[in-house]
């Protein structure tokens, strides 16, 4: 890994210069949520922020997404994207993209998700959890790749990581506004860690989980849950790992059509739902515990669909919270 | 790029029964129809476009080049849709997708093809995949239907009832709503022609459990029936295939509704199917 060190006092020249790589998108604060927004000036965003309500991926995969156009009985490639910069992503969100990129850029590529991605810059920035947080124990607290760059604070300035080529250009592109790192930064680097790492009050057991889950299929947790669960979806919307979408044909006019694909959520009833009317997950059970199936899913490769962000637990309108439920099913097992 | 589908006409619009059509399809640019290869078990995604798209499973054979075949049900708005088509008109076409059928690995076997309903349609492929290529030593087709009318590939069903035989096809047909066409097929070649369910057809059949096959599909429920007359017999669930549905909006492993399985065992259906054996259905809640 390449450090660097951005001195405080020239860290808003870095953030302005950031607008020549594209689009700034960072988190600004909106009432009582954070969300990614387009930005100008320094001034309107939010450094400290928890997580935004929608991760990322927003970004990447739409919530409501043109795919192609009908013109004259002909399919046309909707237009292209223009180069984006994310200022200020956590490691979990880091993270969370990883995991979307596993799906979307594995064979055959998501033309679409691709070319967003490589049209994108991402810059992380060091967070401290609040009561939501879990990412610690699912190794997703700390990203060492899937970034340009990532920036550490110190107390006067912040440790810069870099992770990419791309993110060497753009460093190296204002060089006068960075120095070398020193062993006190390091010292610094290495207290504001182990300060973070003993701050997080939630984590998830996760030892034996996927196979205790599996073995749990018919526990009493999930039907307690199945009562409590609204169904809503907002879970879905906000995780920045689910990426279930639905394709539908829409009319512009007469002659004109396009194809769309929108979030979908396992929480619908039509998920699963096959013509002729067949149901493959047909109570609110099945698809309560279908999510967190997928979600707890352990890849060899790649760990669990989970980084812990704590989205789904802060924005669920029934105050279900994921650990606890995972904790109760493993326990219901005992 | 992975969602362009390919422009198809339609060659030919063949009513099988008062529900399905039989769609006969070739793409327009002859370089695409040339380089479209398929296995038996796979599926495509018809686009109607400006309406939706929808996968279904290919019933004709890759051993018959220059053309493919769908069977669609009427079914749903997108099949309704479909159902307008003439002869001469365009749909969007993208795919193969799926597994499809191991069709190289089962060769010298003999085939048990169990069909239900519209579990005929991927089946047929593999029917006359085995009968053109001739490298498997017996097939049985079990084919369960509601009544006389519904039967589809009619014509085909009859055909090897009468002469299958002498290409070692073994045709037997349940069917459940009597009627004088039923019975009259059933004087003609009982007892291969009976009133009843699929499982029925069992009945009286001895298979070499080391050297068969299972190829199973049909309606959900049925699959539980099926399989157990199989395992009666003694048959590995390695050697049952079943080929699968499920929603699928974008055929390649994407879009997630097809997801099935647990915390241990999340399989797309799309992509990992839509052919899978009974052991994975013993290892994958939820798959059947």
């Amino acid at each position: 890994m390449r450090y660097v060190k951005l001195p405080q006092e020239n860290f808003e020249e870095f953030f302005n210069s950031l607008k020549r790589w594209g689009k700034l998108y960072a988190p600004v604060k909106k009432g009582d949520i954070y969300s990614f927004q387009n930005v100008e000036t320094l001034s309107e965003i939010t450094l400290d922020y928890t997580r935004t309500m929608l991760p990322p991926k927003k970004f990447f995969v739409r919530p409501k997404d043109e795919m192609l156009k009908l013109k004259e009985g002909h399919w046309e490639e909707a237009n292209g994207t223009e180069p984006i910069v994310l200022f200020g992503v956590h490691s979990c969100d880091i993270h969370g993209l990883e995991i979307l990129d596993k799906v979307y850029l594995s064979d055959p590529v998501d033309p679409y998700y691709k070319k967003r991605r490589e049209n994108s810059i991402i810059i992380g920035i060091s967070c401290m959890p609040d009561e939501y947080c879990f990412c610690k124990s699912l190794g997703t607290d700390f990203a060492m790749h899937g970034f340009d760059l990532f920036l550490h604070e110190l107390p006067d300035g912040w440790l810069v990581r870099v992770g990419s080529v791309k993110g060497h250009e753009i460093a190296w592109g204002s060089e006068e506004l960075f120095e070398n790192v020193t062993e006190e930064d390091f010292h610094h680097f290495r207290e504001f860690e182990e300060k973070r790492t003993n701050s997080f009050k939630r984590s998830l057991n996760k030892e034996g989980l996927a196979d205790i889950l599996d073995l749990a299929f018919d526990s009493p947790v999930w039907k307690k849950y199945e009562r409590i669960c609204l169904g809503c979806g907002n879970c879905n919307m906000v995780c920045p790992t689910c990426r279930c979408y639905e394709v539908c044909d829409l009319w512009i006019n007469a002659y004109e059509a396009v194809r769309v694909r929108r979030y979908d959520s396992c929480f619908m009833e039509t998920h699963g739902l096959v013509a002729g009317g067949h149901n493959f997950r047909p109570t609110r059970l099945d698809r309560f515990r279908h999510r967190y199936y997928c979600k707890n899913y352990f890849d060899p490769e790649s760990g669990f669909n989970c980084v812990g962000c704590g989205r789904c637990d802060e924005f669920c309108p029934a105050k279900i919270e994921h650990v606890k439920v995972l904790d109760e099913v493993r326990e219901g097992l005992q | 790029m992975t969602f362009q589908t390919h422009e198809a006409r339609i060659l030919e619009v063949k009513e099988l029964t008062s529900r399905e059509k039989l769609f006969t399809l070739r793409f327009v640019d002859p370089g695409i129809n040339r380089g479209f290869k398929y296995k038996p078990g796979q599926f495509v995604i018809v686009d109607i476009r400006g309406f939706g798209e929808f996968p279904i499973s290919l019933c004709s054979t890759p051993t018959r080049e220059g053309y493919f075949q769908l069977c669609v049900r009427r079914v749903g708005r997108m099949t309704k849709h479909m159902h307008t088509l003439k002869e001469g008109d365009i749909v969007g076409i993208r795919g193969p997708y799926g597994n499809g059928f191991p069709m190289e690995k089962m060769e010298g076997s003999t085939l048990i093809l169990v069909a239900g309903g519209l579990g005929m349609a991927p089946l047929r492929s593999v029917l006359w995949y085995a009968l053109d290529s001739g490298k498997y030593e017996k097939i049985y087709l079990f084919y369960g239907t509601k009544a006389y009318e519904d039967i589809l590939f009619r014509d085909e069903v009859i055909h090897l009832l009468k002469h299958g035989e002498d290409m070692n096809c073994h045709v037997k047909l349940a069917y459940e709503v009597e009627s004088p066409s039923c019975i009259y097929l059933e004087k003609g070649y009982s007892p291969r022609v009976c009133k009843g369910v699929v499982t029925d057809l069992f009945r009286g059949e001895s298979f070499d459990v080391e050297n068969t096959y299972a190829l199973i599909c049909g309606p959900p429920v049925m699959y539980k029936f099926v399989i157990k007359e199989l395992l009666d017999r003694k048959l590995s669930p390695g050697r049952i295939y079943m080929t699968l549905e499920r929603r699928m909006r974008c055929g390649v492993g994407k879009c997630g509704h097809c997801i099935v399985g647990t915390s241990t065992s999340i399989k797309y259906v799309c992509k990992d199917g839509p052919v899978f054996t009974y052991w994975d259905a013993l290892s994958t809640r939820g798959l059947i």
